[in-house]
């Protein structure tokens, strides 16, 4: 087991490198550079000449590359080319918020997620299944952006009860920063929770026609037992690879949630560093959501093992 | 559980109203605008967002009002040669950076030295071209000696970019900002808020009113109205044109819009065939319908111009009327310079300045009745500063007002303009001649007369189309006083209070 995490962190570390090889060399060819968007609209040459020798683009391209990757490994993530601040602050400020968002949305959708799937599958071709079916394909097929709008409309201008976007100060007391929270996370869960209800509905149905559990019916166990106790576990296995790409959909996602919000987060930065070919900011802000989907995916490999005894990484018992 | 739902939510909501009240009370205005900013450096913004930080951290030698005159600002007074050429400013005394530490020439003339320096990157550089050097003989003395005679360099540095910066904070100045202004700076979370205090120290004595202004990032319309009816903001800046209506309607809003003289264009580069012929630029103007452009690209939020000088400058010439479409005309002049069949061509308009998008295809539906048949082409904003602005020969663009006449025309219709050269390559020695002797003339009525002229001779063989310029709209809460919209497109929020 330790043996296949340590390939695995390795296999990680593999493919940020090539990530940020294949990043570098987008912005290289993506039109316009960020020594023309400093000069402005009708700078002559020699004025972005002078920004690119300032800035050190006039280099070749592998050794910008290297210079930005020695500057990572000695632990400097560089300085933001427009906003000439260091981008580990920007990075983390960021990060931090929109981890806070994504996590709470990540919950959320576990929870209700599972539940209505549970639900749908116990109830199956009944009212509560139509209805978790309806809820899920509404969620699923109407895009995010479009829930964050109703959402600001309804709950933040018809009937005022929550804020229309922004961060909340903690200073400020729970509420006014919890407040900031409750839209965007509920968008995200709306349209994320379609996919693990599902999937958890599906695998549920399958799991309780299996042999074992219509054996554990006819030795009188109470229902609630078996549910709980022997098909949730096994049913649940799929939902978990589910949940962790559903990790990369969030990520994904977060950027036009936290557009619609205003809400300073690292999918706004890091939108707002690709609109400006800002590198050093886009190259850290990728790298860091891309690790993060790596190691999403790596937990969830390490949570199928632990809740399905007979996967070993390494060999499977047969 | 439903009461419950319900009575938590109505706590929920009493609790933020009460939480809301005090910071309506204390004088901090909270303020939306639609975009990050890129810089805190005065000298390298180019966003309007940016702009309004500059005239609130920073302050100018000089100051131009709402009505487009100069006034003195951290120069006390100024004086310039007979022949125009050379400039001396004495600055007000005692007046202080936000550390503490004396405003001296020293950081004038760095300042402006720095904005010279093309490596720099300051879209002010062109304006200083003329200066030839700069000399201190005193703390409070800086003397300019220029190229050419200049009548309106002192309204030079009423612009956006020509802040007054500290001559040793430069290498930190886009993340730290010290200046003279009325607010200083305290905080800024990229992608969500500016913070600025009062300025205790400011010149003017009572000045400015308000305690702290928040600027809070909103790119979203619909988030910014629905904080602004909800109280959450007091104020939102350059109002998205087609809220305008809505906000009308909400009593406890305020929609204060001025005319400006930033104008969008159909920009027809006459080094490209067919716009090398000034009858076919001719034709395009007299094909289009100027109020008509204004209802669609600007929902009505502009006015007909002729050139960029608004109708409310003195300067505008009022004997040239805004003609109606003349299709026959058009189709006429467009005959004698060799399409009596009309032509077809290709409009680019770029993506994501919605005024220009709209602008172009209206333009598409007035030039089909001259025979000119219009292929409209989206192209992103990225793409079209790289490969259209000055490259293609008829697309839409457009141009932030800019302090002086002389730099919101000089630089694109002379032959030798910065703009013109990279923009429409239009060559009018006539034009010319008028726009260098406005620059060397003496009086205001001279000044005038030869700006009325100029307006008369580009209405007659056009560089390209301006069919308008727009209206600056802000929206605010009615417990906002003293706010009143600037043309130039910034806050003055000196007087500005927040009961």
């Amino acid at each position: 087991m330790v043996r296949y995490v340590i390939m695995r962190l390795f296999g990680i570390a593999a493919i940020l490198v090539v990530m940020s090889v294949l990043v570098f060399a987008i912005t290289q060819v993506m039109p316009g550079n960020v020594a023309h968007i400093l000069a402005g609209q009708f700078a002559d040459d020699a004025t972005i000449l002078a920004i690119e020798h300032k800035l050190g683009l006039d280099a070749p391209a592998y050794v910008q590359y290297w210079r930005w990757a020695g500057g990572v490994l000695s632990g400097d993530l560089g300085n933001s080319l427009i906003m000439e601040r260091p981008v580990g602050p920007l990075i983390w400020e960021a990060f931090k918020s929109s981890a806070l968002l994504a996590s709470i949305a990540f919950v959320m959708v576990a929870f209700f997620g599972i539940v209505l799937g549970v639900l749908a599958a116990i109830r199956q071709n009944r009212f509560t299944d139509h209805a978790v079916s309806v809820f899920s394909y509404v969620g699923v097929s109407v895009p995010e952006f479009f829930w964050a709008i109703v959402a600001i409309i309804v709950f933040a201008r018809y009937l005022e009860w929550l804020p229309s976007g922004g961060a909340g100060n903690i200073s400020q007391g729970f509420w006014p920063w919890a407040s900031h929270l409750v839209l965007p996370s509920l968008t995200l869960t709306f349209t994320l929770i379609a996919h693990v209800s599902r999937l958890t509905r599906s695998s549920m149905i399958e799991t309780l026609r299996s042999n074992y559990v219509r054996n554990a019916r006819a030795k009188g166990l109470p229902e609630g037992v078996i549910i709980r106790r022997h098909a949730l576990r096994n049913a649940l296995l799929p939902t978990i690879t589910v949940l962790a790409i559903d990790v990369g959909w969030l990520l994904g996602n977060i950027v036009v949630v936290e557009a619609v919000f205003s809400y300073p987060g690292i999918g706004r930065l890091l939108l707002f560093a690709i609109e400006r070919h800002d590198l050093p900011l886009i190259q850290a802000g990728i790298l860091l959501i891309a690790g993060v989907y790596c190691f999403a995916n790596l937990i969830a490999d390490l949570l199928y093992a632990y809740f399905n005894p007979k996967i070993r990484y390494g060999h499977v018992e047969s | 559980m439903k009461k419950r739902l319900i009575g938590a939510l109505g706590a929920a909501a009493i609790s933020m109203t009460a939480l809301m009240a005090p910071a309506m009370a204390d004088g901090n205005l909270r303020v939306a605008i639609p975009s990050n900013l890129n810089t805190l450096d005065a000298a390298k913004t180019k966003l309007g967002e940016e702009y309004i930080m500059n005239f609130l951290i920073f302050s100018g030698l000089t100051e131009v009002d709402g009505k487009g005159s100069v006034k003195p600002d951290l120069a006390e007074s100024w004086t310039k040669s007979d022949d125009q050429k050379t400039w001396t400013f004495k600055l007000r005394p005692g007046v202080k950076f936000h550390d503490g530490s004396p405003l001296e020439a020293e950081d004038v003339k760095a300042t402006i030295e720095r904005i010279k320096d093309k490596a720099t990157g300051s879209t002010a550089r062109v304006n200083f071209d003329l200066v030839e050097s700069i000399e201190t003989p005193d703390k409070e003395t800086i003397v300019f000696k220029l190229k050419i005679p200049y009548s309106g360099f002192a309204e030079l540095f009423g612009d956006r970019q020509v802040r007054i910066m500290k001559r040793d904070e430069f290498d930190t100045v886009a993340t730290h900002p010290i200046g003279t202004g009325p607010f200083m700076f305290k905080s800024f979370t990229p992608g969500d808020r500016v913070e600025l205090v009062k300025n205790p120290d400011y010149y003017i004595k009572g000045e400015p009113k308000l305690d702290a202004v928040t600027f809070r990032i909103m790119p979203e319309s619909a988030a910014q109205i629905a904080a602004l009816e909800t109280g959450d903001i007091d104020l939102v800046w350059s109002l998205p044109l087609e809220s305008i209506d809505q906000m009308k309607k909400n009593p406890d809003v305020t929609v204060d819009a001025t005319p400006t003289s930033t104008w969008d264009g159909l920009i027809m580069n006459a080094a490209k065939k067919p716009f090398d012929d000034a009858r076919v630029r001719k034709a395009v103007l007299m094909a289009l319908d100027k109020p008509a452009l204004v209802e669609v690209a600007l929902y009505g939020q502009g006015t007909p111009t002729h050139t960029m000088i608004p109708p409310s400058h003195p300067y505008y010439n009022k004997d040239i009327p805004i003609s109606p479409p003349d299709v026959e005309g058009a189709k006429k002049l467009l005959a004698e310079a060799g399409f009596p069949d009309g032509f077809e061509t290709t409009l680019y308009v770029p993506v994501g300045r919605p005024t220009r998008e709209r602008l172009g295809i209206a333009a598409k539906e007035f030039l089909a009745p001259v025979g000119i048949k219009v292929d409209i082409q989206r192209v992103p904003w990225d793409k079209f500063v790289k490969e259209i602005e000055g490259k293609a020969a008829f697309y839409t663009d457009g141009f932030f007002s800019r302090p002086t006449i002389d730099t919101s025309i000089y630089p694109f219709f002379h032959s030798t303009g910065s703009w013109n050269t990279q923009l429409w390559n239009y060559n009018n020695p006539a034009i010319d001649k008028v726009l260098d002797d406005a620059r060397a003339a003496k009086t205001e009525e001279e000044r005038a007369a030869l700006y009325k002229q100029f307006q008369a001779l580009a209405e007659e063989t056009p560089a390209g189309a301006i069919p308008y310029v727009l209206n600056h709209v802000n929206a605010y809460r009615k417990n906002v006083k003293g706010f009143a919209s600037s043309p130039m497109m910034w806050l003055d929020l000196r007087e500005t209070t927040v009961q």
